[in-house]
């Protein structure tokens, strides 16, 4: 699986002249993942060795032990690398590194000039910011859950998810089964995709943040068709699209996400709903993976938890990708309708 | 009764001390137990936080009070308070530390000195209590979370929402019932205009 750059594109190349992406298709679920891992790390080889001369920039960090002034490289040195001289609690606790007091970075994100840092942990006093970030790594995370929890005879296609929301009680990633047009899960079912999240919680991988060029993005997700839908768009700005990375699975946000997986603590997927499209959308149904999850450390009670479980198991209220007209609250409508009546 | 009231003579301990002391055994007796507490109390009050059993940790937080309050109460100019922080602290720059720095700090202090908090014991091993000993107001962060109560926290914005949902819904519910119940009333009201009207 392992074939260098060029070697793809031609192979590419090739496919879209004759018969357009069909036997693209063909590529497994698990061989798009080990390829589009492969691309991830070529290019950020590649963006690492165009730094070229390694320039000083001066970090003033700000926080416990004590202020300090670090000379760190620029382009090369993140955040997290800070924290590595600090200590170990400062690498496994920060989620989040404010820049210049304004500017939420992500702790895997290499610095660009010379600036003041601040580590955010999930227990400081205005923890907004880093309640977003983990919202959507969770997001993210589960888009990685159901890639590998399903057998290799099930093309699973993730489309994507929307902005964080915490207050509506679940995490989302809307995903598109093509060969499961009528799947209703078991609890057995939903107890394995909890379990697999918890087994990618606890690999502890770092969550790596990547840019790249539009092309790029598009031949590494050849594979998914929504995914190449959605690029242009996310692109259209400044031409480069961001890539997150948790072992071997990568996925489009906007970012910040939280530094590690492992900071996911207690987590639960919750449900899998079904989503209609409209009659004229191409795309007739997905399926909304629900969940819910706290930060590591957090102790809540298993009852208190227990309400936020079975809260999240309603469908989210978010707004359907394939079917923005429609509020996806209807089962919740008719009773509040005869409640004004 | 013309006994001295002893609370008058000695400072009131803001902390709870067992009627008897521990006897901490070992090889030399009572002079050993002195011995460890001595190296304990010397321990606290250079570190400000230390972990160990919890038994001479709760023993021996019971004389560091002592030892600081009496500080508080005679001051540096006093020689029996000297020759006890002389007694109890085994590295003679910590008698400084005890008069210059700590009184200062706990002279207004009108809770207990020092905290005591249960640690974890490591699985597989002897099963002794642990404990962590700490000065009040050191400059390490804190051992407990006590911002648990911020409503921003994640747990509790998710709290938050399900408990504000919750509501809702049982708005919704009595708003029911009431519209239920009116319409019923109005039924039974046309009944009886028909029955009158016949």
């Amino acid at each position: 699986m392992k074939l260098p750059l060029t070697q793809f594109l031609q192979l590419n190349l090739r496919q879209s002249n004759i018969k357009g992406f069909t036997s693209i298709r063909c590529l497994s679920t698990q061989e798009a993942i080990e390829r589009r891992h492969h691309l991830f790390t070529l290019e950020k080889k590649r963006q690492l060795e165009n730094v070229g001369r390694i320039e000083k920039i001066e970090v003033r960090y700000k926080g416990i032990p004590k202020d300090c002034t670090l000379v760190m490289n620029k382009d090369i040195s993140t955040p997290y690398d800070c924290a590595r001289h600090f200590s170990e609690w400062h690498m496994e606790s920060s989620a989040l590194a404010l820049i210049d007091g304004s500017m939420y970075w992500d702790m895997h994100r290499p610095l660009t000039e010379s600036c003041t840092l601040e580590f955010q942990t999930f227990n400081i006093s205005e923890p907004q910011q880093v309640n977003k970030a983990f919202w959507r790594t969770c997001s993210f995370m589960l888009g990685a859950c159901a890639t590998v929890a399903f057998k290799d005879k099930v093309t699973v296609k993730l489309h994507s998810f929307p902005g964080p929301d915490i207050r509506s009680g679940s995490f989302i990633y809307d995903v598109d089964l093509p060969t499961l047009p009528d799947w209703k899960p078991t609890p057995q079912e939903m107890h394995t995709l909890s379990a697999e999240y918890v087994k990618l919680t606890r690999q502890n991988d770092l969550i790596e943040r990547l840019e790249v060029g539009q092309e790029l993005a598009l031949e590494m997700f050849v594979d998914n068709e929504h995914k190449t839908k959605q690029i242009p768009d996310i692109a259209r700005t400044n031409g480069k699209v961001t890539l997150y990375k948790v072992g071997k699975h990568v996925d489009i946000s906007k970012g910040p996400m939280i530094s590690s997986s492992g900071q996911i603590g207690k987590v639960f997927v919750s449900a899998v709903h079904k989503l209609l499209g409209s009659p004229e959308s191409d795309l007739k149904q997905l399926y909304r993976f629900q969940g819910v999850a706290l930060p590591t450390g957090v102790i809540l009670n298993h009852f208190a938890f227990s309400i936020l479980t079975e809260r999240a198991k309603k469908l989210n209220s978010a707004r359907s990708p394939i079917n923005p007209f429609v509020d996806t609250r209807e089962s919740v409508e008719p009773q509040s309708m005869q409640a004004h009546a | 009764m013309n006994q001295a009231q002893v609370t008058k003579l000695v400072s009131k301990l803001r902390i709870k001390v067992a009627p008897e002391p521990r006897r901490l055994r070992n090889p030399k007796g009572p002079e050993g137990r002195l011995d460890k507490l001595r190296k304990t109390v010397t321990g606290l009050i250079k570190f400000e936080r230390i972990e160990l059993n919890f038994n001479r940790a709760d023993e021996a937080r019971q004389y560091a009070e002592r030892l600081i309050s009496e500080a508080i109460v005679h001051g540096d100019c006093h020689k029996p308070t000297m020759e006890i922080a002389d007694y109890w602290l085994l590295e003679k720059e910590l008698i400084h530390k005890l008069f210059k720095v700590l009184v200062p700090r706990y002279e207004n202090c009108n809770t207990a000195f020092t905290k005591m908090y249960r640690a974890p014991r490591p699985l597989y091993s002897r099963n002794i209590e642990k404990a962590v000993l700490e000065l009040r107001g050191n400059p390490y962060p804190s051992l407990i979370n006590k911002q648990y109560s911020n409503r921003h926290l994640i747990q509790n914005v998710l709290l938050d929402a399900a408990k504000y949902d919750y509501r809702q819904a049982k708005y919704a519910e009595m708003a029911d019932k009431i519209g239920k119940t009116e319409n019923q009333e109005l039924n039974k009201l046309s009944k009886k205009d028909e029955i009158t009207t016949e």
